[in-house]
């Protein structure tokens, strides 16, 4: 029986096309992600290849979220086939056993629901044997396939989430016998994954979500976190750890569902529960005279009309159960958002309107366009469907009207949705005491973005589904066009947005420059669109099948019939303001304001590349000096900028030529005696001055360049969000252009590279020893400048406060414009901000250091800590490290278009998201802004007076040695070693996570090539456990006397080597082995704890056994693993049993991979513990703490 | 005095059927009764006067509004109730009825308050205005549907088969109120039932394959064929005998015999006997003049 119906299933699924197309879309979705570089979907970079068992899984776990959608489509045609058919009555009657139906029909489903997911696989092999052969990608991007790796896929994912997720649809469909409720459970469940997922969001949690995950995908995540290139390219999801657990504790919670449904399953129908009707108390009908009544057809009679079309229109949706359904769904993952989601070190934002902005249109985003194409289908067939169309058809009202009120009940339920959304925002934001309401931001921002919106769709998918005539074609239609049509325009390469419906340039709303530049463009690309929605709902009018339905072709011909005259009036007004706005969008967009696409970008920058880079390595004289007039117009986003620039030549040579880089939105000109300009390249942006006579060896000439940046009208996109009517952020790079080529702009990515015939590129000169010749510049200037005195005068409007670099010299008013000239005390590098915007300044004086935040007054909160955060950071520094040479340390608040903080001599910028609104009032939290700027204060020291040469190892003295001093003035202000764990742990993950993304080659820290997870995470890992072993006084001291002996020197400038050789000397002999296995070497650890177990002793006190395991691993560029022999000391200690307090700490020496310890203690103890502060680096750290047994 | 003229209208369907064929006809004030069998073209002429068709040729004029170009202005004094007459769900007879009256152009909310409670009260659906409409019984749909015809003061009333689905009391009730309606306005009923038409029309038509067949007052076709109907009882297997030598009109079953109407301008004898013609003989000998066996 029960083969019978699972082969009966099959079978018949087998003769429908469905199951064809299905497996057609996952393959065609997979080979695209194969065969091509454009369609991202996990998918593979720099050395991972193409087709790697992990991308292969993640494609795997990623297209089973998708495949919910089809196995809810077998699952609930399996359940309810019979009863749809009204087959069950003849079927149930006959002898057949219940479970050979019940758990063949869902077998069989189960079965073809896996078939669509094979689509995955038999897209990587398409992809892998067309993507090369039509030259797409390159045969070398694909490695070799291995067998489990398919079939650990199937048995791991595919089919244990086709199982949970048929248990429930079968199910709901046995139980309820509605598509609908199906569906909605297959909603649930994916709403499931993503609310789980917005909760675990901070990686203290990521166990729990990767077990809460039913799809397994952040279990699998989590198991191959770390995995390095050639982990990726050789292993497949195996049968063991928190995988394992994870699909185990899923599969029974589908069988114990299917279960349950089995057993509450039976072929006899259930009595339909009858409300008991309310005795009705009948009213005495009176009896009536016909009123006179007689039918008015004003001007007024349109708009009553249209008002009960709504009013039914409306009511039919709110009433709805898909709607009410879709509603709850994007209200819990509203909720889910407003108290989960960390930004970054476990740490929330104070919930500020962007925020809640922001979350808002995270959470309804989906569900709105859901409900826009659902509902545009319903309500257009709604008469048909109730079968009421022709009474309604036949009555006088005109096509406009009814379809207009459709397209307004779709545009008003979906904004109430929005503005509760919004309710509940403020809601939230007043329960957590946050008082700073600003309903006017919130509805500005639902007006410029949400609102076009609603009003766009609904018109454009009123229209698709009256013209298309079928309202399942239509949906079908819609999804393609709101999907599809991006993939459309980039592989077009078009990005224009007046071709992508309802888009326009981005306003981000900032605290302290609103909505920023965006703002004009949006509101006319709003109306262009509002009037494109406009003639959508005109045509779907002249298009509507009204009475009898007719092909398109008839429709079109009667169309203009349709229309009443004054409609057609309208119509041609409509058009012509379309035409009128579409030309002036078009005139600033594309002739005022030309903008480049990605590939013309990229093919420029190749195309750049290979005209001038045999420049790269001529004689250019040197930036020595710099007087800067600089005149900020914020409200016109205008810049004026005259430049005094004295170029020296010190080189050997005579040069007679200067290059110039040129940025045409800057418009320099230049003025530059016995210059003349000999060439100009306006379409690549360079520029050849002669100089007669030749600047000789040793010569200088003053150059006046003049450059000055005026918006025109508005732009394509948002547009240069560094010059701001609030919050102007420049730097000197941006506003003035440099000298000769720079191969830091060429094209990096060596397949992208390849694609243009270029030759692969080096990410960093490689670390030499004695390189006179070699260390001629430093990584962050190009060879251009060395340590450089800088003067300015820069001004702006009378209510904003202008901060450059160096002293406040001078400040006063000119014309209602304020005026400030500072000047630099000490020289430094060439790179420096200049800021305007309307500040409150809080100042503190620290041996004759001002101290100074400027900030905007709606950020005060932290104000007072970041100053303090300054002051300890400075003692900390030159007490250990040496002087500091500016007289100020200013920290700048600036948009939040960017989120980072950067450290220019004695300057600061700092963006509006990331301390100032950061939520510190909990004190047990880490302590983001400290860190912060600790961070971008140590640069004033690692940067700014000492700065590695332009090779591999540069940045550890800048960027490992600032992330360190941060760690130390965290560890001076707190020191609690199970805290700075806490902290260590964002650092571990960053290391761990960054190499195991590497695109190229991992190296050892001595020789980082400006990879952030080496330079930031790893660096101040190793040099703080160093510290830990050595002693913070010897490293510090290693440093310090490096900083002196190269401070403010070069060229040529110092190397890694050259610290090493200042470090050497610190550290004892004994510990000699971590020089090499820290910094010149990659190595990691595998320390667990194996066994623990404390006994009570007759003195009263406990002996403690453990027993440990240690593994020291040494890493190949590639993440080629070997273990290697140990002689290491690692810490052995206690914990208390919530982890907060370290009890006991001992260092031991370890020379076998395994080992027993054992001592006495005065306590119980709780947790033992290998390497318990996590100094190491270790991949996996929870197995290294075991609660210990007791005797 | 309305008067609905139409001239030569035709109207092709894209899988070749032919819906109508060269109708022309003249309706005047009264009950207008339009027979047929299924598929003779009675809904696509109900639904090319009701505007929801275009013809592919031939006019439709009321008074003064020529269907065709002015469909607005016909809906404005058109009362339809189509063949198939469904409901929103999720509201209520009187809402319902008040949606229907406002796009009829009574938009007065009192005075539309007024007429959905009288026309309720007609339909006899007063006491459950307040109940959901697509749970009454198909009975008290189509008499929601018979309200909504009658909203406002149309000029022409279209009923399609709409007493399908009534009780036998429900139906008189529903034709005292057309009767009632129909002495000012042209109501035109179309129907399968011959009874009905008998009863209620003073003039009728007949439709078969698109064409007209016949147009004028019922008692007029009975007329016609008096004394030329013949009845006979006959033998199960003489039925084919009888089919090629008479012209057939009906044949039914009586007592588990064929029981033949016969056409025939003399007395036939061989056992037939005349037989007073009533409208279903004119009926069946409009449309089947082949004579073939129905």
């Amino acid at each position: 029986m029960f083969k019978d119906f699972f082969f009966a299933e099959i079978r018949y699924a087998t003769r429908q096309p469905m199951l064809y197309i299905f497996l057609l879309m996952m393959t065609l979705l997979v080979f695209g992600a194969t065969a091509s570089d454009n369609i991202v979907i996990g998918g593979a970079v720099g050395n991972v290849f193409k087709n790697a068992p992990h991308v292969i899984t993640q494609f795997t776990v990623i297209m089973t979220i998708f495949g919910l959608l089809m196995a809810t489509a077998y699952f609930n045609t399996a359940a309810l086939k019979d009863y749809n058919s009204q087959f069950n009555e003849i079927l149930f009657s006959t002898p057949l056993s219940k479970a050979g139906y019940f758990f063949g029909r869902f077998f069989g489903a189960l079965v073809l629901a896996t078939i669509p997911m094979l689509g995955v696989f038999l897209g990587v092999f398409l992809g892998a044997i067309l993507g090369p052969a039509f030259g797409w990608v390159d045969a070398d991007r694909f490695g070799p396939y291995f067998l489990e790796t398919f079939l650990n896929n199937y048995l791991l994912f595919i089919l244990p989430n086709m199982f949970f997720a048929g248990a429930i649809v079968f199910a709901l469909a046995t139980h309820w016998k509605s598509t609908v409720i199906s569906f909605v459970g297959a909603l649930a469940i994916i709403i499931a994954y993503i609310v789980a997922g917005t909760l675990m969001s901070d990686i203290d949690n990521e166990t729990i979500g990767a077990l809460l995950d039913s799809f397994g995908v952040r279990a699998y995540s989590f198991s191959a976190k770390y995995f390095t290139p050639i982990e990726k390219n050789t292993l497949s999801p195996s049968f063991g750890g928190i995988l394992l657990l994870n699909r185990v504790i899923w599969i029974t919670v589908g069988a114990i569902i299917l279960g349950v449904s089995y057993f509450s399953f039976s072929f006899q129908q259930k009595n339909k529960k009858v409300k008991a009707q309310k005795e009705e108390k009948k009213e005495k009908a009176s009896l009536r005279t016909k009123p006179q009544v007689q039918p008015v057809f004003a001007s007024g009679s349109g708009w009553v009309q249209f008002k009960s079309f709504f009013y039914t229109n409306f009511l039919s949706i709110a009433k709805s159960a898909t709607f009410r359904v879709l509603f709850l769904f994007s209200l819990i993952i509203l909720i889910a958002n407003l108290f989960g989601g960390f930004e970054s070190y476990g740490l929330q934002s104070y919930p500020v309107t962007y925020k809640m902005i922001d979350l808002i249109s995270g959470a309804s985003g989906i569900f709105i366009i859901i409900i826009l194409v659902f509902f545009s289908g319903e309500l257009v067939w709604r008469d048909r469907d109730s079968h009421i169309h022709e009474v309604v058809d036949a009555t006088p009202h005109a096509s406009t009207i009814s379809l207009s009120a459709k397209v307004l009940s779709l545009i008003t339920l979906t904004s109430l949705l929005n503005l509760f959304f919004v309710f509940c925002a403020v809601i939230y934001q007043l329960v957590m005491g946050f008082t700073r309401i600003e309903l006017h931001v919130y509805l500005i921002d639902f007006l410029l973005t949400s609102f076009p919106i609603y009003v766009i769709w609904s018109g454009v998918m009123i229209m698709i589904q009256v013209i298309l005539n079928n309202k399942y074609v239509g949906y079908f239609a819609s999804i393609l066009i709101i999907f599809l049509w991006s993939l459309v325009m980039v592989a077009l390469d078009l990005q224009s947005n007046m071709l992508s419906i309802g888009s326009g340039p981005s306003v981000m709303y900032s605290d302290m420059n609103g909505f920023g530049a965006g703002f004009n463009g949006r509101l006319w690309f709003n109306l262009y669109w509002f009037l494109f929605s406009f003639i959508c709902i005109i045509v779907a009018s002249a298009m509507w099948s009204r009475g009898t339905a007719s092909s398109i072709k008839e429709r079109a011909k009667h169309a203009s019939h349709k229309l009443s005259k004054a409609t057609k009036a309208f119509t041609v007004v409509l058009v012509i303001a379309f035409i009128g706005t579409g030309g002036f969008v078009y005139y600033n967009t594309q002739v005022l304001n030309p903008y480049k696409t990605t590939d013309q970008l990229e093919a420029l920058t190749a195309a750049f590349e290979k005209k001038y880079k045999h420049y790269e390595g001529i004689a250019m004289p040197k930036v020595k000096d710099v007087k800067y007039d600089i005149s900020i117009y914020p409200e016109t986003r205008t810049v004026q900028v005259i430049a005094d620039i004295l170029y020296k030549n010190e080189t050997g040579v005579p040069i007679d030529t200067l290059h110039f880089n040129i940025d045409k939105n800057w418009n320099p000109t230049f003025e530059i005696p016995n210059c003349e300009l000999v060439f100009n390249d306006e379409e690549m942006g360079w520029m050849k001055y002669a100089v007669n006579p030749p600047l000789l060896p040793g010569d200088s000439v003053l150059a006046r360049i003049k450059t000055a940046y005026e918006p025109k009208g508005f732009e394509n996109e948002v547009g240069n969000t560094s010059v701001a009517k609030n919050g102007t952020f420049l730097n000197n790079f941006q506003i003035i252009p440099s000298l000769g080529y720079d191969p830091n702009s060429e094209l990096s990515d060596n397949n992208t590279r390849k694609k243009y015939g270029l030759a692969k590129k080096s990410r960093m000169p490689e670390l030499q020893a004695n390189c006179d010749e070699t260390c001629q510049s430093n990584y962050l200037s190009n060879g251009r400048a060395d340590y450089v005195m800088v003067e300015t005068i820069i001004s702006t409007a009378g209510d904003q406060i202008a901060v450059s670099p160096g002293t406040l010299v001078k400040q006063w008013e000119e014309n209602g414009r304020n005026y400030f000239q500072y000047k630099l005390d000490h020289p430094a590098q060439n790179f420096y901000s200049f800021i305007s915007a309307r500040y409150e300044v809080a100042r503190k004086t620290w041996n004759g250091i001002d101290l100074e935040v400027y900030y905007d007054a709606k950020h005060e909160v932290n104000v007072e800590m970041m100053l303090a955060a300054v002051e300890r950071s400075l003692a900390y520094y030159t007490e250990n490290f040496g002087p500091y040479y500016q007289k100020q340390c200013r920290i700048i608040e600036f948009p939040r278009y960017a989120s980072f903080a950067q450290a220019f001599p004695g300057t600061m910028p700092y963006s509006e998201s990331i301390g100032f609104v950061t939520n510190l009032e909990n004190e047990e939290d880490n302590n983001i802004i400290d860190a912060v700027i600790a961070h971008e204060m140590a640069h004033q020291w690692w940067a700014h007076q000492v700065v590695g040469a332009n090779m591999q190892g540069g940045t550890m003295m800048s960027e490992s040695f600032a992330e360190y001093s941060s760690l130390m003035t965290m560890k001076k202000m707190n020191d609690d070693p199970m805290k700075m764990r806490e902290f260590l742990k964002y650092n571990h993950n960053r290391y761990l996570r960054g190499r195991s993304q590497e695109v190229d080659k991992e190296v050892p820290l001595y020789k980082v090539e400006n990879q952030p997870h080496i330079h930031y995470g790893k660096g101040s890992l190793i040099l703080f456990a160093l510290q830990d072993y050595i002693g913070e006084e010897k490293v510090n001291l290693a440093m310090r006397n490096y900083l002196d002996e190269f401070k403010h020197v070069g060229p040529p400038y110092s190397t890694s080597l050259d610290f090493m050789k200042h470090l050497e000397p610190q550290v004892p002999d004994s510990l000699n082995y971590l020089i090499t296995d820290w910094f010149e070497e990659i190595t990691l650890y595998d320390n667990r704890v194996t066994e623990a177990s404390s006994r009570k002793l007759e003195n009263g006190k406990y002996e403690l056994t453990m027993k440990i395991e240690s593994n020291k691993i040494k890493a190949d560029t590639l993440g080629n693993e070997t273990k290697v022999p140990m002689n290491d000391w690692i810490d052995i200690g206690i914990l208390d049993a919530e982890e907060e307090n370290l009890v006991y700490c001992k260092r031991v020496k370890i020379d076998q991979p395994q080992m027993t310890f054992s001592f006495e203690l005065d306590n119980p103890p709780a947790k033992a513990a290998i390497d318990p502060r996590r100094l190491l680096i270790d991949r996996v750290f929870d197995d290294n703490i075991k609660v210990v047994s007791t005797e | 005095m309305n008067k609905l003229t139409i001239q030569n209208l035709s109207k092709t369907y894209p899988n070749g059927v032919k819906a109508l064929d060269n109708v022309s006809i003249e309706i005047e004030n009264g009950m207008f009764g339009l027979l047929g069998p299924n598929g003779a073209g009675k809904s696509s002429l109900m639904r090319t006067i009701a505007t929801l068709q275009e013809a592919d040729s031939g006019t439709a004029t009321l008074n003064e509004i020529d269907i065709f170009s002015q469909p607005h202005e016909l809906r404005k004094v058109l009362g339809y109730l189509p063949q198939e007459f469904g409901v929103y769900p999720k509201i209520t007879a009187e809402q319902l009825l008040d949606h229907l009256a406002i796009l009829k152009g009574i938009t007065n909310s009192k005075e539309r308050k007024e007429l959905v409670g009288y026309l309720l009260e007609k339909v006899n659906l007063y006491n459950d205005r307040k109940k959901s409409v697509k749970g009454f019984s198909g009975g008290m749909k189509q008499r929601v549907g018979i309200a909504q015809a009658l909203i406002g003061s149309p000029k022409l009333i279209i009923v399609d088969e709409p007493t399908a689905g009534l009780d036998p009391g429900e139906r008189n009730r529903f034709y005292n109120l057309l009767a009632d309606v129909g002495k000012d306005v042209i109501v035109i009923l179309s129907t399968h039932i011959v009874d009905d038409v008998r009863e209620l029309c003073t003039q009728m038509a007949i439709m078969s394959t698109g064409q007209l067949v016949f147009h004028g007052a019922p008692q007029t076709a009975i007329d016609e064929l008096s004394g030329k109907v013949y009845q006979k009882v006959v033998e199960r297997d003489e039925l084919n005998q009888y089919a090629t030598n008479y012209s057939i009109i009906s044949n039914k079953m009586v007592g588990g015999k064929p029981f033949i109407h016969i056409y025939s301008d003399t007395d036939p004898k061989e056992g037939f006997e005349p037989v007073k013609p009533n409208l279903e003989d004119v009926f069946f000998s409009k449309i089947n003049t082949e004579n073939v066996l129905v």
